[in-house]
């Protein structure tokens, strides 16, 4: 990479003091978003009237709660300034990226359009719901620490698995792309901002307001459907599913937006010289995922506008009685569902390619076999989504189909597996956290893959649907594959994004209690889940006890790794604050060629490049020193 | 410590706070369970314990402010009732049954369970003894499947000149069924109970609300 004149840096002009304090901020936004909701509710109550029999009889009032959610999320992004732009130019003000001008730590709680800050942004909140999911997930082994009802009551418990992976499922789809991609896919472009930088601060508050909803549904009663949000429960269920259904309606619009950013930022804004063949492999992952993103995201929000309306206003669309189809929810549900899965596990595919060649001093392995590895799964992972329905009333004749493509769909993801073991081959690694988490994958991907085959088949599946068998498959490849590469690229990462090393031998400790507890919890839930414990109900049979006990305890040591994670980041970025050299893994790609912290406009001159980022074995010509240790 | 740690530990603190109030709220509903009632001791001659429970259209504001309309179980404890399901009853015994039923008939969906199962003895409806009802006359059900226990409650009918229209409904007053038997608990444990006819008023297939929730037309039977 070499860098030439080209585009003057635009120079950030200051805002009057009153302005930063008075102005549109987090503060502004709750209070918006709290009186949005209540105006909502009041209205919502007006519209709703007591006619409609269901309203008369059960106390509940969805129309209101719908749209006071809608009302509150409205006024929420309105707090934040997100109508300021659209209402100036109305008024015929020029155009300006003003919000990107703000300095210092205000700018994190506000709308800003520096790609930077909305990474840090998409970091913070996205740790903040994983930690919710995280204490969610440590309830339900608290009750399944006995085999009847004890801790939790069956409603709770039932809600709690809902919240635990509708959070997680919901949140993590945007864990990698939210902080990662948005901070260094820019830079990685030699771009200097993504191509729409509002929408990309809309997509994170819509999130955060979409997992504060989430949170509310225990106000409401919860809901008992799990993340699946199935036909019929979902329409018998009580209010708390109208939050599930904003929530993920919300999460959608979120994933829609991001992806078509992404998508346009890297289609349009790339560096002269970054030919599709020497964009970084993650920027390919991103690229693919992005692709999922825009295509999967709007049959969801379709779906659960239909599921909204059939709970709301008497329609029928998912009511057998009514002339509608149940069904008909499933099939669409897990049209998102299952690209979904692999919108959790690219991105986290293109990480561990992006650092294997790092840790590893080689080149990456087979770069256009990864590349078509992850377009293959991308194309694939749309025809797959009825193997979830193998027991739920689907076709018999459309069985080996579904069986068969499930099964190709291998093939794809054993190219990246395969271009992993490629750079990897008689490579003499470096050991760092981060080269950790990403061989961790390794081993976690392939429990997750080889299990997968038993739920792909219909016969086996037949068995293991709906058990903890599935929950075991499910956790290893989105947990072990997505989870650890998200801790990789933390550790990885974030010392660019924060200027500062992490303590290594807290790191080094975070990794092995959370591989080790990681495989200690979910190894015992295939046996368990062939013995036949079923997946979202608190009791189970007595003879299971033993290893239930197994499981939650390895569930807690699981979750106090977080806690020494959490513990590491706070002792590391906030007591000690060692500052990181500037190049410490000795990369080679662009974003550890430019000073910490990045400009705001990244790069003084628009780079033009003239090779790919994994040329290792020839000298690096900036800012390269000698490796430092693990976690630094 | 500089000043922005400083900062960022006091912005902490107070973040902690917060999150300690919701961790407790999360905490008390998350882990509500309706009041355990023990079983009252039967009579002497009969031995065992007895629960004395009514089945009601509307559980009524003074039972649950938040859901006034939803249909449910009460208990007799203390010469009042009460709105829980979670009972306690004595392992290896026998516990005497009654139940005042002043709901409507709603129908069950799978007629097998219109029959009596599971009983010491013979169950009584009005005072004479039944083993079937007419599926659709059935109001609710008390069931408790791991034990075996199947009992259909019939209905009021609907052209009942005196309907408990919300709780309490006081037997003494107003039109009811009365139902009795008597099952025998066994070993030490926590057993399901649950009503089978989708009475929950409203939701399509009437399986929403009440029907989910506990406290209302479910709960447990502690056998210490």
């Amino acid at each position: 990479m070499t860098t030439t004149a080209a585009v003057p840096t635009p120079q950030p002009t200051g805002r009057p003091l009153w302005r930063r304090l008075i102005g549109f901020n987090l503060l502004t936004a709750v209070a918006l978003g709290v009186g949005g909701y209540y105006l909502g509710w009041f209205i919502g109550h007006q519209i709703s009237a007591k006619s409609l029999a269901y309203q008369e009889k059960t106390s509940e009032n969805d129309v209101a709660l719908l749209v006071a959610y809608l009302f509150g999320v409205v006024g929420f992004l309105i707090g934040l300034g997100f109508a300021n732009y659209p209402v100036s130019r109305l008024l015929g003000r020029p155009a300006s990226l003003r919000e990107k001008e703000e300095e210092g730590i205000g700018r994190y709680f506000g709308l800003c359009t520096d790609h930077k800050v909305v990474g840090m942004q998409y970091l913070i909140g996205i740790g903040l719901f994983f930690f919710i999911g995280g204490v969610n997930a440590m309830l339900i082994r608290t009750e399944l620490l006995h085999s009847t009802p004890t801790f939790v009551g069956p409603g709770q418990y039932i809600s709690l698995v809902g919240m635990h992976g509708t959070m997680m499922m919901g949140m993590m789809t945007s864990g990698i792309l939210g902080p990662f991609a948005n901070y260094f896919v820019p830079i990685m472009l030699g771009a200097r901002r993504m191509a729409f930088p509002r929408i990309e601060a809309l997509t994170f508050w819509l999130l955060m307001a979409a997992g504060f909803i989430l949170t509310s549904t225990i106000f409401f009663g919860g809901f008992p459907t799990g993340w699946t949000g199935y036909e019929p429960l979902n329409d018998q269920a009580v209010m708390g599913m109208d939050s599930y259904i904003i929530f993920f309606a919300l999460v959608g619009i979120s994933m829609c937006l991001l992806g078509l950013n992404m998508m346009a930022t890297i289609i349009t804004m790339r560096a002269p010289g970054l030919t599709w063949s020497r964009l970084p492999i993650f920027v390919w992952s991103v690229l693919a995922t992005a692709v999922l993103m825009v295509l999967a995201a709007p049959v969801l929000v379709a779906t659960l506008t239909m599921a909204a309306l059939d709970r709301t206003i008497d329609t029928s669309f998912f009511i057998p009685g009514g002339g509608g189809s149940s069904y008909l929810f499933e099939n669409l549900f897990w049209f998102f569902g299952h690209p979904e899965v692999y919108i959790l596990a690219l991105p986290g595919f293109g990480i561990v390619l992006e650092l294997l060649p790092v840790f590893t001093r080689k080149p990456l392995w087979g770069y256009r076999l990864a590349v078509s590895g992850m377009l293959g799964v991308t194309l694939l992972s749309f025809f797959v989504w009825q193997h979830h329905l193998f027991v739920s009333g689907i076709n018999a004749d459309l069985r080996p189909f579904y069986m068969l493509s499930t099964e190709i769909i291998s093939i794809p993801t054993g190219f990246i597996f395969l271009c992993a073991m490629g750079t990897l081959w008689k490579a003499r690694s470096s050991f760092s956290v981060p080269m950790l988490f990403c061989l961790a994958w390794v081993f976690n991907f392939l429990i997750g893959g080889l299990s997968g085959v038993f739920v792909s088949d219909t016969p086996s599946d037949t068995s293991t649907h709906g058990s903890f068998f599935t929950m075991a498959h499910f956790h290893y490849t989105i947990m072990g594959g997505l989870i650890f590469t998200f801790f990789a690229a933390i550790y990885y990462w974030v010392p660019k994004m924060t200027g500062l090393r992490f303590n290594e031998r807290l790191a080094k400790l975070h990794f092995w209690l959370m591989f080790i507890a990681f495989n200690s919890t979910f190894l015992p839930l295939f046996a368990i889940g062939m013995m036949g414990q079923p997946r979202r109900v608190s009791q189970y049979a007595p003879n299971l006890h033993a290893l239930n006990t197994w499981v939650s305890i390895s569930a807690f040591v699981l979750g106090l790794s977080m806690l020494i994670f959490i513990a590491n980041t706070v002792y590391s970025m906030i007591f000690v604050r060692l500052p990181v050299a500037m190049n410490p893994w000795r990369s080679k790609s662009i974003e550890w060629q430019i000073p910490t912290p990045v400009p705001v406009y990244n790069f003084e001159q628009v780079p033009v490049f003239d090779s790919d980022p994994y040329d290792y074995g020839t000298p690096i010509h900036v800012g390269g020193t000698r490796p430092e240790p693990a976690g630094a | 410590m500089s000043l922005f740690a400083k900062k960022l530990l006091a912005v902490s603190a107070a973040v902690l706070a917060i999150g300690a109030l919701i961790a407790l709220y999360v905490a008390d509903w998350a882990t509500s369970f309706p009041k355990e009632v023990a079983a009252a001791p039967a009579p002497a001659n009969s031995g065992g314990a007895s629960l004395t429970l009514e089945t009601v259209a509307a559980v009524g504001g003074k039972y649950s402010p938040t859901h006034p309309s939803w249909v449910s179980y009460l208990v007799r404890t203390n010469n009042r009732w009460e709105r829980t399901t979670d009972f306690t009853v004595p392992a290896n015994s026998v516990v005497h049954v009654t139940i005042y039923q002043f709901d409507t008939p709603t129908g069950l969906r799978n007629p097998f369970l219109s029959q009596v199962q599971g009983t010491v003895g013979s169950a009584t409806l009005d005072g004479k003894p039944f083993t079937t009802i007419p599926p659709e006359e059935a109001s609710h059900t008390f069931a408790v499947p791991e034990l075996g226990v199947f009992v259909p409650l019939a209905g009021v009918p609907e052209e009942s000149k005196h309907p408990c229209e919300e709780a309490p409904c006081e037997p003494s007053t107003m039109d009811h069924r009365t139902i009795t038997f008597t099952f025998r608990t066994g070993k030490k444990g926590r057993y399901r109970w649950q009503c089978f006819v989708p009475c929950g008023a409203g939701w399509y297939f009437g399986n929403g609300g009440p029907m989910q929730t506990l406290g209302y037309m479910d709960g447990f039977i502690d056998v210490v």
